[in-house]
């Protein structure tokens, strides 16, 4: 324990939605213990994953979520891991991030794909596809989602995660933005997608620790970090991201190195929308591949 | 007839009023005027416009924070030459000098570049604001090359606005002493106070939109403190804010406007007409209190003006 001092920002900070009077000397003497299952979440890294141009080694890729998915799923075979997460008639939506600076990568959606296709779904009945989901038809016919976009910070959420990638679940994007987005989680309850999620990857090949600008994006504040985080749980996964972005901002900056703004929808999809774990504490990260710079 | 001569006396007031408030009328070729074509070797690519609505289609949910300073249009120009990083410039009308200064406080890192009424550029990203209008000029790659270029065309695109605009009242109030003037921000909601300076999830300052408020740094003796300022609608507004405010954040202090947090710092808060102030952060109580009269005497002084 830091033994960090609580002060009433931290307190107002924590998803309030009473005032501090009578609550808040009680509150800070700690909050009550939840409930001890641990959710798990794998974080793989591999020296080869980008080549000399940065670019995605898709065979490299390939062994890496093959390898995060046995581990996640205690399954020594990837394909019989996967047959656990996808059934043959399943109609599969693979949600990709088409954001052109830095997108999904094709290597993680071919990836992905034929691992999919592996657990017995027609290619037919699958499809890739990020903006246009909502006219798509296998993602309005779809049984099963793979959620898999690169984890970036962002001006107004404050990163851009696994949970906010079903923005575009929505028809208005901008409705969900109140609170610097702190409300994304309920997208997930929309019939759309409801319970249809099998798996997350949050992508971290070369994620974005900072930005500036209008144009958001500056490769002198991208790293080769070259991991993979896979969970069944958004939020863990998130969770997990963020703490690597934010270990990443610290090195940096040589500051607190907390995200602007406070990325707290990701905490909020916990606390407030019951969609997965955000504590730490509650989450089993396995480690697997390199170590050098994993800074979690 | 005599209902005539009225008539007419108020149709001439209106008309008055009309001229003297002439409107801004967000013109998307005015705007890309101050854009020149070509810079060095580089050659533009056709324009893209986006007003607050569409501005999503640009550059997604970032554009809630133009969106927040009331932004009007954005002219984005890519300029591009084989071989070479792109430069893009982004030059927005926000409407009001207020909100272009604000969207520029949004950001303040960098090194001052001389450009407009206010600058800065880091890392191949130039940012200016002049009159009405918020520039962002951007090089894909920051080399010695690009940064000449960017810097160059954010020059020539200020120099292309005819005119300087004010910069916001309520920065006139702001004591000088200990003010880190150049770290000062203006915004309208909680979410930009959040950015800059953690008060809470909610908006218990009420600040809605439709308030304006600054928020500067003073450096002290013992630390850092900030100063907001926050100038309502009405003063029935400020009231109510002043009140959540106090019910919210500070319920310890009772009456008397000033507590110790957690932290061992003092915040203490004040109301003045159509304004709330607040001072958090303060090394010692003393201190925050000398700050809120101090606010309050410039407002008096402006005030008699």
């Amino acid at each position: 324990m830091s033994g960090k001092m609580i002060t009433r920002r931290d307190f107002l900070k924590v998803a309030s939605v009473a005032p501090l009077a009578g609550a808040f000397l009680p509150a800070l003497k700690g909050a009550a213990a939840g409930p001890a299952e641990k959710v798990k979440v794998v974080l793989v890294r591999d020296p080869n994953a980008l080549d000399a141009s940065g670019a995605p080694n898709a065979e490299v890729v390939q062994r890496m979520l093959d390898d995060a998915v046995c581990a996640l799923l205690d399954e020594r075979d990837a394909v019989k891991a996967w047959k656990t997460l996808i059934r043959p008639e399943d109609i599969v939506g693979i949600k990709t991030n088409a954001w052109g600076k830095l997108p999904t990568t094709s290597q993680v959606e071919q990836a992905v794909k034929r691992r999919v296709m592996d657990a017995g779904v027609a290619e037919d009945k699958l499809s890739v596809d990020d903006r246009g989901v909502l006219r798509n038809p296998i993602f309005q016919n779809a049984t099963a989602l793979i959620n898999a976009r690169p984890a970036r910070t962002h001006q107004w959420s404050g990163m851009g995660s696994c949970i906010k990638n079903y923005i575009m679940f929505v028809p208005q994007p901008s409705a969900y933005h109140g609170d610097t987005c702190a409300d994304l989680a309920t997208i997930w309850n929309l019939p759309i997608v409801k319970g249809k999620t099998r798996l997350n990857i949050l992508v971290m090949f070369n994620p974005l620790f900072h930005m500036i600008g209008t144009q958001q994006y500056n490769k002198d504040f991208t790293w080769e970090y070259k991991g993979l985080i896979v969970s069944r749980d958004p939020v863990a996964a998130d969770t997990t991201g963020l703490r690597v972005l934010e270990a990443k901002r610290r090195e940096h900056f040589k500051d607190d190195g907390l995200l602007k703004p406070t990325p707290h929808h990701i905490q909020l999809a916990d606390t407030r929308h019951h969609l997965g774990v955000s504590d730490p504490n509650r989450i089993e990260l396995v480690k697997l591949g390199f170590d050098e710079g994993i800074l979690i | 007839m005599k209902r005539v001569v009225v008539f007419a006396a108020v149709l001439a007031l209106l008309g008055g009023l009309v001229l003297m408030t002439e409107p801004i009328v967000p013109d998307v070729q005015k705007l890309a005027a101050f854009i020149p074509p070509s810079i060095g070797p580089y050659v533009s690519e056709a324009d893209q416009t986006f007003d607050a609505e569409s501005i999503f289609d640009y550059i997604d949910g970032a554009g809630e924070v133009y969106r927040s300073y009331n932004m009007k249009l954005l002219v984005a120009r890519r300029f591009h030459k084989d071989g070479k990083p792109d430069i893009v410039v982004d030059l927005f009308d926000m409407g009001s000098p207020e909100d272009a200064f604000g969207v520029f406080t949004h950001d303040l890192d960098g090194e001052g570049a001389g450009v407009g009424q206010g600058s800065n550029y880091k890392a191949g990203l130039l940012s200016f604001w002049k009159d009405r209008y918020f520039g962002s000029v951007f090089a894909e790659e920051e080399t010695a090359e690009t940064k000449g270029l960017v810097l160059e065309l954010g020059r020539r695109i200020a120099r292309a606005i005819p005119k300087e605009g004010p910069k916001p009242k309520l920065l006139s109030y702001l004591p000088a002493e200990g003010l880190v003037a150049d770290r000062v921000c203006y915004f309208h909601n909680h979410s930009v106070l959040n950015y800059h300076f953690f008060v809470a999830d909610r908006d218990i300052l009420l600040l809605e939109q439709t308030a304006s408020a600054v928020l500067a740094p003073y450096t002290t003796v013992g630390g850092k403190s900030y100063l907001l300022v926050v100038g309502f609608p009405d003063e029935a507004k400020a009231a109510q804010a002043y009140g959540s405010f106090a019910k919210n954040y500070m319920p310890d202090a009772k009456k008397s406007g000033i507590v110790r947090t957690e932290d061992k710092r003092w915040t203490a808060s004040a109301k003045a007409g159509d304004i709330v102030i607040v001072v958090f952060n303060a090394d010692s109580d003393q201190f925050a209190m000398n700050q809120l009269a101090s606010v309050q005497e410039l407002i008096e002084a402006a005030n008699k003006k």
